[in-house]
């Protein structure tokens, strides 16, 4: 008995303070900063300040870490999880509020290892995995214009509904290990300097794989990089489909060419698509401030990136197929076919072609194409946002029919549309489109929904 | 841009996507066009091009170039036209009138398609609003119409 107490009181107890004290150590310290033995770099100056703004228009903070009609990077947006909701933080220069109190390195470690000041672990809503391949130079850069080019808001944050024992964050140090890369990019040596520049870009500040590519049971993304054939693949995220980046040709980019790419990111619209839906926010605060080599370097990256045809399915080409059946007799027959030509075809044209850049295509457009009913559904009920480039806002805006047309309507002039034209996509359903509407409130600042599948 | 309405040449100094109805009425003065909604569901903004009926609101300036298009102020040179507007002073269609002008160029663009429509066919057709409630007037100037009894002259 002696001798097991001793046993206990030599080995076991201080075994265990050291496990626990290493744990501890572990999920509050680990990984440390590569500036943690970089000390005060003192005032930084105007151009390293004009570098992080411009860095962080590729990393689109404003994106989460503000709401509308709030300050910019006060915070707030509310992101539901099946857990409970959690709310983006105040990321200004306040001191007790915001991130004013942070180090370089403290700035560091929240940005690419997602590990706060105070030790508790970010929720990987925050993209640290993608923020990971930040070069040091950049980082430094966004936290010179954090400090100095954001206002300071001494605005408190909102706490977290989810419950204890799930609130727990430590555990997320582990998931790290397994999920988040941990390295800053590497160029591939075998590809050219642009391709390695869009690579940078789309796997790292971009961060698109966030939404566009799919997540597994455990909140991870799937691919995190070009060697994974699930990176941006498509992913339904926040009742909307992201589509594939990749060269589907249904689904994803296949038929777009590197101008139209650039293009779109620029102006957001060509003769493909307009933007819509969370890529509105994208587009209206980030991508089109891109330089145009660094926009020419993302589409060359995303060209690269082979599509999967068998997921893809036989390429689509336009059939005149409607015509007839749009006639005034011909439309009275087939449910949706009256609804579109009342609601839809005076913008996106009988034939389903829309109006060159100004008006998307419903006809071999990837919403039209991919399985996942969501944006079409969404985009009907909800409208589209009003896209601003270069500070002029868009002249044609898809208005929402939440009031004008009933589910059943909806499912049937979905069900129209994506199956006309060439278009041939399972029909949609009216229980879909009911799930969505509640889901849906355009009126209140809805919620992030994330979502696995 | 160069846009041929009503048969002339115009010359308009606009952007690209400039909807047709501002180049309509901001830059060309015809005012006959009305401005009900801006997002292509009222109807009040109706013009044919190439005899089809568009909304003037959702059609950039850029699509219509080189097109033939028709608004209010020229629809009595057609002759089907003519008819449409006699059949509607004959019925006395217009309360308030907003919308009419829209109205003429669909029923116009209707009868052209489908000279004899049913009641489902102007169902079908005739989508564009009307706040004075004028469509069973608006539907009885078209029978009147496909019947052939309301001749250009009336």
């Amino acid at each position: 008995m002696t001798n097991r107490l001793k046993k206990i009181f030599t080995v076991v107890i201080p075994a265990s303070a050291v496990l626990a004290a290493g744990t501890a150590w572990f999920v509050t310290r680990f990984p440390a900063s590569s500036f943690e033995k970089t000390g005060s770099q003192g005032e930084p100056s105007a151009q390293l300040v004009a570098r992080g703004e411009y860095v962080s228009r590729l990393t689109d903070c404003v994106a989460c870490h503000s709401v509308p009609g709030g300050a910019a990077y006060t915070g707030g947006l509310k992101m539901v999880t099946p857990m409970g909701a959690i709310f983006a933080t105040n990321i200004t220069p306040d001191r007790e509020r915001g991130i004013g109190a942070y180090t370089l390195a403290d700035f560091d470690r929240a940005l690419r290892s997602g590990v706060a000041k105070d030790g508790h672990r970010l929720y990987p809503a925050m993209p640290y995995p993608s923020y990971a391949k930040l070069s040091d130079d950049d980082v430094k850069a966004l936290y010179a214009y954090f400090m100095k080019g954001v206002p300071a808001v001494h605005l408190e944050n909102r706490k977290s509904t989810i419950p204890w024992p799930l609130n727990m964050r430590w555990p997320l140090a582990f998931w790290n290990v397994v999920f988040a890369p941990s390295d800053v990019y590497r160029p591939d040596t075998s590809k050219d300097a642009q391709w390695n520049r869009g690579a940078y870009l789309v796997e790292g500040a971009g961060h698109c794989g966030a939404c566009h590519t799919p997540r597994s049971l455990a909140f991870n993304e799937k691919g995190t990089d070009s060697r994974s054939a699930a990176f941006v693949s498509g992913a339904l995220i926040d009742g909307w489909f992201a589509p594939s980046l990749r060269n589907d040709a249904n689904t994803g980019l296949g038929r777009w060419s590197e101008d139209d790419v650039f293009r779109f990111l620029k102006t957001g619209r060509n003769d493909h698509a307009v933007v819509f839906g969370s890529m509105t926010e994208a587009f209206n605060n980030s991508t089109q401030f891109f330089s145009d080599d660094d926009l020419r370097a993302v589409a060359h990256y995303l060209k690269s990136l082979p599509g999967d045809g068998q997921r893809d399915g036989t390429p689509w080409q336009y059939e005149p197929t409607q015509t007839k059946a749009l006639q005034p007799a011909g439309r009275q027959g087939i449910p949706g076919a009256q609804t579109y030509m009342a609601k839809c075809s005076f913008c996106h044209g009988a034939d389903g072609r829309g109006q060159g850049q100004w008006v998307p295509p419903l006809a071999g457009a990837a919403s039209s194409l991919v399985p996942d009913s969501s944006s079409s559904i969404n985009v009907t009920l909800n409208g589209s946002g009003r896209v601003v480039a270069a500070g002029v806002p868009d002249s044609y805006r898809m208005p929402s029919y939440r009031e004008q047309l009933s589910d059943g309507e909806i499912a049937d002039v979905l069900t129209f549309i994506r199956s006309s034209w060439g278009n041939r996509q399972s029909p949609v359903m009216k229980p879909d489109v009911k799930k969505l509407r509640e889901q849906t409130v355009p009126a209140s600042s809805s919620p992030v929904i994330l979502k696995t599948r | 841009m160069e846009l041929n309405i009503n048969g002339i040449q115009h010359h308009v100094d606009v952007e690209p996507d400039t909807p047709l109805l501002w180049a309509l009425r901001d830059d060309l003065a015809m005012t006959g066009t009305k401005y009900g909604c801006g997002l292509a569901q009222c109807g009040a903004c109706t013009v044919l091009v190439d005899g089809q009926a568009v909304r003037s609101c959702v059609t950039p300036v850029e699509k219509v170039a080189g097109a033939s298009i028709t608004t209010i102020e020229a629809i009595e040179q057609d002759d089907l036209g003519k008819r449409v507007v006699a059949a509607w002073v004959k019925h006395q269609v217009p309360q308030c009138g907003y919308c009419q002008s829209g109205q003429v160029m669909a029923a116009t663009s209707l009868l052209r398609q489908v000279p004899h429509p049913t009641d489902a066919d102007i169902d079908a057709a005739m989508v564009n609003l009307c706040r004075c409630g004028t469509y069973n007037a608006i539907r009885a100037a078209i029978h009147d119409l496909a019947s052939g009894s309301t001749d250009g002259g009336a």
